[in-house]
């Protein structure tokens, strides 16, 4: 035993396993398992996007009248708020980072698991109680100042706008800890041969996002803090009748919110550029462009801020290297979108579903990373600013890029995590109703915008009648695509073909481990020799032979240190 | 196989396991660090945007009394570091007796805050803004100089009941490391309250 003990330690923490827990609740609920955690975080996400989209719709069906009779203008600033809040924080990020980073970049690096996987179960368990805090504020008068909250009007709502403060509060703890637990991962615990250059691009998306999730986060969680004291205690902040500046709040706000959109987009691209080289059965152009271009991404995304804010009263001076560094970051995304469509050229392209879905992004993405450089340009931006040219724009980034990543991503590993492939048939029609229904939703509002609609208003002027009516019939296109997804996942679950541990033909390491992988990862740490994505080489991987055979023994648990 | 081919690898995994605790603790430090600059941030810019500094009907801050508390915090890191030097080298009354002074040291500037807060910055609470902004970042301090003090209490009763060793002492140099940034945060907030 003491042989068996020393030879599995021989690596040290990456070799070290513990356990494997036994009974339901530490195994399914209380789990310190990254590959539990991040599904626990994914169906969680899920859920929340489920009443996200509820309240989505009930926006759309009340904007379906100019004179917005459905419900009262009171509780339309509730809706579109609540809803903005959702998506953000309970879904996008998550989903993203708890979810899938948790599920897949520990397999693709080679670990057993992330660094500190205690913290990685309480970051998951901040996030359920935070969600339910937020839905709780409806019964004590939700926040009504959309998602940004912006005073005075965030100090003047009911008590769920204090409610709203905590609920973000507590989310944005669970992200600074998921950060510091991918960082300390990402740096420490890569299988040996596994270099910086050599990890695939999933990764290189989870390493940009998390300094973003550890430092923008906790100023975002000082502003709250602030907001909630002054709301609850009348320490002034905000508030400018006591010499507080409202603006202050827009600083602090958008000093984590725009790294936050790269939160959003960051994991959403490593998803893409592990999609389009699988499926188009050839490496991925520009490898270290791409990887480069995400971390330019996340350090321009903390000199930009103030572009949200062209129409506060910021001083001109500063509008304009706002608006150039803003720009910029248009070199770095567009290096990402030729290379994607350079990885497309002259491959053998396969059309399955996650495939549909990033072609998809790429589409939708490039419109709204234009209509993003329009709005960086301070003229167009005092044009826009505050009408539904913006509500087009960032749901063509939100929607159109993070969510068609997360559904390209969730048919992707789908497999990898239950063991069964989702219906490919279903999958395409979830597709073509999601993204007729997407484009049909919030194309519109561009014109809508530029004509003057404002947003986070519940009635409007009856000329524009006709085409929030057609937004509003292809968003229920839209729910339509994403409730057939559902029932396809929920139906595969226990239906699915059998995906086998590589029904895609991957290369990187986590489809080489059988599907579901076992607790351990694997049965021996693999030696990395080379990049995973030149599909005309042998798999770059050592002592990876034993891992789907049954008779190679698994790795012997060592016990808690 | 012999006890030392056992002993070493599992040494090998206590290495790399602190070496993941401590770059996870110094990443919970820049964390930690945002929060302050982010309250930082907001101070300046409500001062630099407000009816100036000190405000309208207010004296300035107390320097000589601040300075004198700031002397105790310095002198608590200084008694800190001692301390862990001291735990390398084995001594471990020593230790036990520069880690006791920094407990009180810590205790000492907290009563010395509280005392502050209560005699000479009292009329500060209705000063808006700039109460606003004082009180919260230097009670933020204090409430992590409060933990400070319970962490290397902690600390003094694990030692105490043998939970380290000569080789492994993680929670030691945490602790050490947390006290001089809860230092260094003092020496800016002490700069742009008092100083600035």
């Amino acid at each position: 035993m003491a042989v068996a003990t020393a030879q599995v330690h021989a690596g040290g923490i990456a070799e070290h396993v513990h356990p494997e827990p036994q009974g339901f609740i530490r195994k399914y609920i209380f789990s310190i398992d990254h590959k539990i955690i991040g599904i626990q975080y994914i169906i969680t996400a899920y859920l929340f996007m489920v009443l996200g989209g509820l309240l989505a719709e009930l926006i759309r069906v009340q904007l379906m009248n100019p004179a917005g009779t459905f419900v009262k203008p009171d509780t339309f600033n509730e809706l579109y708020t609540v809803h903005g809040s959702t998506m953000v924080w309970l879904v996008i990020i998550p989903m993203l980072t708890g979810g899938f980073g948790n599920f897949v970049f520990p397999l693709q690096i080679g670990a057993r698991d992330v660094a500190f996987p205690w913290l990685n179960m309480l970051s998951f368990w901040l996030f359920p109680p935070a969600g339910l805090m937020l839905y709780a504020s409806f019964l004590m008068g939700a926040p009504v100042a959309g998602w940004t909250e912006y005073p005075p009007m965030s100090l003047q709502g009911a008590a769920g706008t204090s409610m709203w403060c905590a609920a973000i509060f507590l989310i944005g703890v669970s992200s600074t800890l998921t950060g510091i637990n991918f960082l300390v991962t990402l740096l420490k615990m890569r299988a040996p041969g596994m270099t910086y250059t050599r990890m695939p691009l999933f990764c290189w998306g989870q390493f940009a996002t998390a300094p973003l999730l550890m430092i923008a986060t906790t100023a975002l969680g000082a502003a709250l803090a602030a907001l909630f004291m002054e709301r609850q205690f009348g320490v002034p902040f905000y508030d400018p009748t006591k010499g507080g500046s409202p603006v202050l709040w827009q600083h602090m706000f958008w000093f984590y919110s725009h790294p936050a959109v790269y939160i959003m987009i960051l994991p959403a691209f490593g998803m893409i550029s592990e999609i389009f080289p699988t499926f188009a059965r050839k490496p991925i152009f520009g490898y270290k462009m791409i990887a480069f271009s995400s971390v330019a991404i996340a350090l321009l995304g903390f000199m930009v801020w103030a572009h949200h804010m062209f129409t506060s009263g910021l001083a001109p001076w500063l509008q304009l290297p706002f608006m150039i560094l803003t720009m910029f970051i248009a070199i770095p995304t567009g290096i990402k979108i030729f290379s994607w469509v350079a990885t497309l050229w002259g491959g053998k392209i396969q059309f399955t579903t996650p495939m549909m879905f990033a072609i998809g992004f790429i589409a939708t993405f490039t419109c709204g990373g234009l209509t993003g450089v329009y709005l960086a340009a301070v003229p167009f931006d005092l044009h826009a600013h505050g009408t539904y040219f913006i509500v087009g724009h960032l749901h063509y980034v939100l929607v159109g890029g993070s969510l068609m990543g997360i559904f390209a991503g969730t048919y992707f590993w789908f497999p990898k995590m239950t063991g069964r492939l989702m219906n490919e048939f279903w999958g395409k029609v979830h597709f073509w109703l999601f993204f007729i229904g997407f484009n049909g939703t919030f194309l519109p509002m561009h014109w809508l915008g530029l004509l003057g609609m404002p947003r986070r208003v519940a009635v409007y002027d009856p000329q524009f009648q006709f085409w929030n009516v057609f937004e509003s019939v292809a968003s229920f296109l839209m729910t339509a695509g994403i409730l057939i997804f559902f029932i396809n996942a929920l139906w595969s679950i226990r239906n699915g073909k059998r995906s086998g541990a590589n029904p895609w033909r991957a290369r990187t390491l986590e489809w080489q481990i059988p599907s579901p992988p076992p607790y351990y990862n694997f049965k021996q740490i693999p030696a990395v020799l080379g990049a995973p994505y030149d599909f005309a080489e042998p798999l770059p991987y050592g002592g990876l032979e034993g891992e789907l055979d049954q008779s190679v023994p698994a790795p012997v648990p060592a016990g808690a240190h | 196989m012999s006890a030392a081919a056992h002993v070493e690898p599992v040494d090998q995994l206590y290495a790399e396991t602190r070496e993941l605790r401590l770059n996870g603790f110094l990443l919970f430090m820049v964390s930690d660090l945002v929060l302050f600059s982010s309250f930082i941030f907001a101070y300046l810019y409500l001062r630099n945007s407000g009816q100036g500094w000190p405000p309208p009907g207010m004296s300035r801050l107390d320097v000589t009394f601040a300075a004198l508390n700031s002397v105790v915090l310095f002198g608590s890191g200084a008694t800190m570091h001692f301390a862990l030097e001291n735990w390398k080298h084995g001594h471990f009354m020593k230790y036990t007796g520069w880690l006791i002074a920094t407990i009180l040291l810590g205790i000492w500037f907290l009563c010395g805050q509280g005392w502050e807060y209560w005699h000479i910055h009292a009329g500060w609470a209705n000063s808006g803004i700039f109460g606003a902004s004082f009180f919260t970042l230097t009670g933020m301090h204090g409430f992590h100089v409060f933990c400070g003090v319970c962490y290397l209490t902690i600390l003094l009763l694990q030692s105490v009941h043998g939970r380290y060793t000569q080789q492994k002492f993680f929670g030691l140099t945490a602790g050490t490391l947390y006290w001089h940034f809860v230092d260094v945060i003092w020496v800016v907030l002490f700069s742009i309250f008092y100083l600035l």
